[in-house]
């Protein structure tokens, strides 16, 4: 930046241009008249884009420039938002103003902020008319976290012989161990943020969450136009949907671009404005988080190299510290899910420790149970289904003696109903879930 | 090559039994070696055995033929195995001996067919007996064709094996035992025939005629029953390590060759770790008391290890700690029931009966704790949850996991217990599960959590040779390092000491002058901080003044371009009164009081906080300022507890669990964080450390947009013992340059203080006089300083390399206590040093003396201070 502005104290974000060539996208953006923020995306050996698929890729690209802007847009939280070439249609600027106001929802609640009528896309474009189908061949991308979820996806797509690649965005190395596990041909997109905001950062920028799915979605659409893929199967759960907390009466969700709200939005909008046969779901949208760990539990060959922890682990090492934490809320709840499901010594192998031994992390289990405090803000299970895994555990001699089980035990199932915290329940299916017909036979998977 | 042939042996010539492995015998280079060595034991005057393993991949190339079911590809399978001997043979330009010929006609006629005839187990056993029958029928082809007369011996005409009680068809058939007697009928025989043999590995024949294998580690249990059948001279285990070491080099490179060891501490460490030799093959050698050695296929010169029956007077030592991972405890307590006859009985059935074989264990009055080896079948079934929840019934259970067994090894360990003070100390912070010591007195283990284990069974290793419980200085029983020996890269010899050679005149004569004295070379300085400068991914060095505040150091380490890191305004003071203007300093005190942040932020001095009390209390002292944050990652690493600085015991450092708070409340004051930092301990030589502060610093940076650099501290370790390596300084760098390359947009600091200036200083002091205690066992040298000069031996047990300067090239014959005047009983300099016979007045160097020296020194007894010297 050549000025040294308070990024806090700015007016007006802008969504300056996006552009394509070789493979490259540049997302551009900028605070009041600061200078622009150049954000590539880079899509490896990217082919010609053919011209019966330009329309689409255009908008694709023009949602993703859309998208990605919020890791900027917070930086400031300015009053106004200005979009390069004016107006948006109304379903664009509703499903903008959603994934702002909801996806933005934990920062703002940390931050002290209240961004309720605050963002507003232009709004007002003519209507576009509804995209065709393109003939896009029949082939899925799995994007892949490195967690048990989309290793999961895979297997379920596996199972019925699909034709599945395995994408990620950016340069993490334990999603590349995973990716290169799945045996699947690999496609790994590099995103770079704009440098200026690790300037803006220095200056003082609002930090936080930002709904980071929707960015990948984003880029993934724009790779299924490119690359040719009718379909983009995330491994969402439908505990995604779930709010964490609710705070000034507005509904806060940790992971709300992996709930349902945001995959109905996306999706709809994708088969209106890019192309009437480019699918995007969640596979794992209809199962709780438990049926999942269920599913994970037989697949042994990624026990060494997965991990769900929140620590963004950029350099692996051989031991289960280096790849779980064992602090946050995310290894406390997978460990808890997978332990009604895995042989204790198998399970403890997997952490490297035992975290349901350790007293010190009362606290962090008392939250995922949601007893004495509200939901972590991560990607974990509601607190029903990690009651129902607790009081499993405490049913099983090799676990009941342990420092957390026990204290469940002694001070926390007396105060429930356990006619309401049976596991048999969670493993069901629901009914809500958006999966093109092609894809369904995965379901059977988790049967 | 055709070797001499050495004048024939009489009958009663001794035997040497040689055992060569699976890669061994594998290509023809490797023969060549194995015919230079068997000539080589032959021309010593032995009668020669080798023991061969099947070819390296025949054995389960075998296996699954025996697993095929079609024929047809049975047949394919011994065709593939006949090639794999045939493309050896080619190289050798050798043609197909008749007794390998036999073999694989024999062979194909096995897998033609099938089970059916000799019954699974035993046609099993029939046909994996080929790989070693093969093996030694085209090794005894080599050899005799290239000069040295071999002949082929049957293995199973000689290994008779024994019928045991409890033995079902299965571990009859695959895991024999053989009678290991001597047998003088077998010694007549072949010395009979010859002077140099084969024979196979693995294999043996029971009562009924049928071949039958010996199961695990086979092939090193053949060649022992040959040595105690034949009463050898010695049997040798020839393979691709030069023995046994004192820790498995793996996890700890720094361990050192075991060169001679008893059987049962050999079995010991085998059973606990080691893997060069499989525990069972030293018992038959026994009884007979023959020696075992163990030798290095490519590195014949090293020594190796030998076992054998303990004969000489030496020191007791602990010989090796090895560290066994995925171990599962189970704890069950019951009130008043044990005493109970039956009642462990019944217990132990459940085990038995779920199919989980109990290792170790350990009872008090109401508890019994067992542990369970990783097993499969305690990993991928259900048998623990259903052994757990059968104990229920009787006891409370509680299944501990994943838990790792600490062994330490060495003959007499319960009268070594008072050296292990400090390694005791070390597991008083670690939660233990069980300890474990059996009447044999051979082992003390010690069960932990698995996951300390990586990070401390390196530094067990050194607290074992600090504190002289593992005798390393005993070079009759301990060889060279792993990392001398096989490790990668060039291995970094001790530097040579400046006071040694080039400036010991200079030194003797100040010390004919008033003593005591400390003197500094400056070059050293210079040398160590121009070293640390080639760590090109630092982008700035702080040097941590506590350890050494000469203002002339100050001045050669500002014009290197260090930066100065202060712990209290004293020493901002000190630093600012002799540095230029533009030296960086920071100023990193703990616990400091309010006054000494006030007067800091007067000065240009970057200030680091590390509690939240300072922000609570006084937030409003810092707003605006940019801040470092120190944190604690919650461990530490060190030489000593004392000179740790992570972890919950110790006062440094913000916990992490803070972190959030502390950024809220900096956030409420407008204080902006600038750094992180964290220090885990002093005296850290193992390079990879750093790596993991940094990962974990940046990790945690990237949660908070405003730092743009990470400080990890200091620590680097400077080695004090003889054979302990340098840090390595280009793998350390190797180690930065890596996490940097994650997290390129944070700048790197570092903040050394003892690694700059240890080497450069001595404390130079006279003998005063010399007392014997207890029949002149115990001999005390007094010097004119001690504890009030150096306190870091009294304080820390730290170890100081101590010389008499004046006799530095006479023979030390003496063991000496070094002590100074202080009426304190802890003014001891140094324990059980040998040097040479002194006398009042002779001049005596205490080394590494210039970090933490000087500055640590007292008027204690009212003594005077040792004045400070500067050698440039």
């Amino acid at each position: 930046m050549t000025t040294n502005i308070n990024p806090r104290l700015t007016q007006v974000f802008r969504y300056v241009r996006c552009s394509y060539a070789d493979g490259v996208a540049e997302l551009v953006y900028a605070f009041d008249h600061g200078d622009e923020l150049v954000e590539r995306v880079r899509f490896p050996n990217a082919p010609a884009i053919p011209a019966s698929h330009q329309a689409a890729f255009d908008q694709a690209l023009k949602m993703l420039h859309l998208i990605a802007g919020v890791s900027y847009y917070k930086a400031g939280v300015p009053p106004r938002i200005e979009v390069a070439g004016g107006t948006l249609d109304d379903s664009t600027a509703d499903l903008l103003d959603a994934l702002y106001l909801h996806g933005l929802a934990e920062f703002a609640y940390r931050n002290g902020l209240d961004l309720r009528g605050r963002i507003n896309f232009p709004r007002g474009g003519a209507k576009q008319p509804e995209a065709k189908a393109l003939g896009l061949p029949h082939r899925t991308l799995v994007p892949i976290g490195g967690g048990k979820d989309s290793l999961v996806a895979v297997e379920a797509i596996n199972s019925i012989g699909g034709d599945a690649t395995a994408v990620w965005v950016g340069n993490s190395p334990l999603i590349a161990a995973c990716a290169e596990r799945t045996g699947l041909p690999m496609l790994n997109i590099q995103r770079e943020l704009a440098p200026g905001l690790f300037e803006l950062n220095r200056l003082g920028a609002w930090n936080g969450h930002i709904p980071v799915t929707a960015v990948n979605s984003a880029i993934l659409a724009v790779a299924a136009i490119l690359y040719g893929f009718d379909s983009i199967a995330f491994a969402n759960e439908r505990s995604a949907s779930a709010a964490t907390l609710e705070y000034d009466g507005q509904q806060v969700n940790h992971q709300w671009s992996k709930g349902y709200a945001f995959e109905q939005l996306l999706g709809d909008w994708l088969h209106q404005h890019v192309a009437a046969d480019l699918d995007y779901c969640s596979l794992l949208r209809p199962y709780s988080e438990l049926a999942v760990t269920r599913a994970f539990a037989k697949l042994t060959p990624y026990f060494d190299v997965f991990s769900s922890c929140n620590r963004n682990f950029k350099i692996l090492g051989p031991k289960p510290a280096d790849r779980w934490c064992g602090q946050c809320p995310k290894c406390h709840f997978v460990f808890l899910a997978l332990a009604p499901f895995l042989p204790k010594p198998r399970l403890l192998s997997i952490f490297g420790r035992n975290l349901l031994d350790d007293e010190n992390l009362a606290p962090g289990f008392d939250a995922l149970l949601e007893y004495q405090d509200h939901k972590p803000f991560e990607c974990v299970g509601e607190g029903a289904e990690a009651r129902a895994a607790m009081l499993a555990l405490s049913q099983r001699s090799e676990w009941q003696e342990d420092a957390l089980v026990a204290r469940f035990i002694r001070e926390i199932l007396p105060q429930l109903d356990v006619s309401e915290l049976a596991l048999e329940p969670w493993l069901q299916p629901s009914d809500e879930q958006r999966i093109p017909e092609r894809l369904l036979p995965a379901l059977a998977f988790f049967a | 090559m055709n070797p001499q042939s050495p004048a024939s042996l009489t009958n009663d010539a001794p035997w040497i039994v040689m055992k060569f492995g699976g890669t061994s015998v594998a290509t023809l280079p490797r023969w060549q070696n194995i015919l230079e060595l068997v000539a080589s034991r032959r021309a010593e005057g032995a009668r020669v055995l080798v023991v061969v393993s099947a070819l390296s991949g025949i054995t389960d190339a075998l296996k699954q033929l025996c697993a095929q079911e079609d024929k047809g590809k049975r047949i394919e399978a011994a065709k593939a195995i006949a090639q794999r001997h045939y493309d050896l043979l080619d190289h050798m330009q050798l043609a197909v001996p008749d007794t390998l010929g036999e073999r694989l006609a024999e062979l194909a006629q096995l897998a033609d067919d099938g089970p059916s005839l000799l019954g699974e187990l035993a046609w099993s056993a029939r046909v994996q007996a080929h790989g070693e029958l093969m093996s030694s029928a085209l090794g005894s082809a080599f050899l005799s064709h290239s000069g040295l007369d071999t002949q082929w011996v049957d293995a199973r005409d000689c290994l008779a094996a024994i019928a045991l009680p409890n033995q079902n068809e299965r571990t009859k058939l695959l895991s024999a035992m053989v009678e290991t007697k001597p047998d003088p009928a077998l010694n007549a025989r072949l010395a009979a025939l010859g002077e140099v043999f084969i024979t196979q590995g693995f294999i043996a024949r029971e009562a009924q005629g049928r071949t039958v294998l010996l199961g695990r580690g086979g092939s090193d249990t053949s060649a022992s029953y040959f040595g105690a059948l034949l009463k050898a001279q010695r049997v040798e285990i020839w393979t691709d390590v030069a023995g046994m070491f004192t820790a498995n080099p793996r996890q700890v490179p720094s361990a050192r060759l075991l060169q001679r060891l008893d059987y049962e501490e050999a079995q010991e460490i085998a059973s606990t770790g080691a893997k060069v030799l499989h525990p069972r093959c030293l018992s038959p050698l026994r009884e007979p008391r023959v020696p075992l050695l163990i030798k290095d296929t490519n590195r014949p010169e090293l020594e190796g290890t030998l076992i054998g029956p303990e004969v000489r007077e030496h020191a007791p030592s602990v010989k090796a700690i090895s560290a066994r991972k995925g171990i599962t405890l189970v704890s069950m307590e019951s009130v008043g029931m044990w005493q109970q006859v039956g009642f462990l009985a019944d217990v132990f059935a459940q085990f038995k009966q779920h199919g989980l074989s109990v290792d170790m264990i350990g009872s008090a009055e109401t508890n019994v704790t067992v542990s369970l080896d990783p097993t499969e079948n305690l990993l991928d079934s259900d048998a623990l949850a259903a052994l757990a929840s059968d104990l229920a019934k009787v006891c409370r259970v509680k299944v501990i996991a994943p838990c790792a067994a600490i062994t330490l090894v060495g003959r007499g360990m319960r009268s070594m217990l008072h050296t292990l003070s400090s390694v005791l100390a070390e597991f008083g912070q670690l939660r233990v599960h069980m300890i474990s010591q059996s009447s044999n007195n051979l082992n003390l283990t010690f069960v932990v959590d698995e996951n300390v284990v990586d990070e401390l069974l390196p530094h067990l290793h050194e607290l074992l040779i600090t504190a002289g419980a593992l005798r390393t200085d005993d070079s009759a029983l301990f060889g060279p390092s792993w990392q001398a020996l096989y490790g990668t890269g060039e291995v970094l010899p001790p530097a040579a000491s400046w006071w040694r050679e080039e400036r010991r005149a200079d030194l003797l004569k100040i010390g004919a002058g008033a003593t005591p004295r400390y003197v500094y070379h400056l070059p050293t300085v210079r040398q160590q901080a121009r070293e640390l400068k080639t760590l090109a991914a630092v982008d700035r060095l702080h040097y941590a003044v506590k350890a050494n505040t000469h203002p002339t150091i100050l001045k050669a380490l500002a014009e290197e371009g260090f930066g100065f890191e202060c712990v209290s305004p004293g020493e901002l003071k000190a630093v600012m009164a002799v540095v230029p203007e533009s030296a960086p300093l920071l100023f990193t005190p703990n616990f400091a009081p309010r006054e000494d942040y006030e007067w800091a932020l007067t000065t240009r001095a970057t200030l680091s906080l590390d509690s939240l009390y300072q922000l609570e209390s006084w937030g409003e002292l810092f707003r605006g300022r940019e801040v470092v944050l120190r944190l604690d990652l919650g461990r530490g690493l060190g030489h000593h507890e004392k000179v740790r600085t992570g972890g919950s015991g110790s006062k440094f450092g913000l916990p992490v669990e803070q972190l959030d708070a502390f950024l809220r409340l900096a956030d409420a004051h407008g204080v902006i964080v600038r750094g992180l930092h964290a220090h885990l301990g002093s005296g850290i030589l193992d390079d990879s450390h750093w790596g993991e502060v940094y990962g974990q610093l940046a990790s945690l940076a990237e949660r908070i947009g405003s730092v743009t650099f990470l400080d990890i501290g200091g620590g680097l370790g400077v080695p004090s013992h003889p054979g302990e390596a340098r840090l390595d300084i280009a793998a350390l760098d190797k180690v930065l340059r890596e996490v940097k390359a994650a997290y390129p947009h944070y700048k790197l600091w570092m903040e050394p203080g003892r690694y700059l200036v240890a080497d450069a200083g001595v404390l130079i002091t006279k003998v005063t006089q010399t007392k014997g205690k207890g029949h002149g066992q115990i001999r005390y040298l007094g010097v004119d300083t001690g504890m009030n000069s150096l306190i870091r031996p009294a304080l820390y047990e730290a170890w100081h390399e101590i010389v008499n300067l004046t006799r530095l090239d006479e023979p030390a014959t003496a063991l000496f206590q070094v002590v100074g005047p202080i009426c304190e009983s802890g003014d001891v300099l140094g324990t059980d040093r040998r040097l040479p016979e002194p006398q009042e007045g002779d001049v005596v160097l205490v080394a590494q003396a210039g970090a933490y020296g000087k500055v640590m020194s007292s008027p204690y007894n009212l003594r005077d201070e040792a004045e400070e010297v500067i050698l440039d």
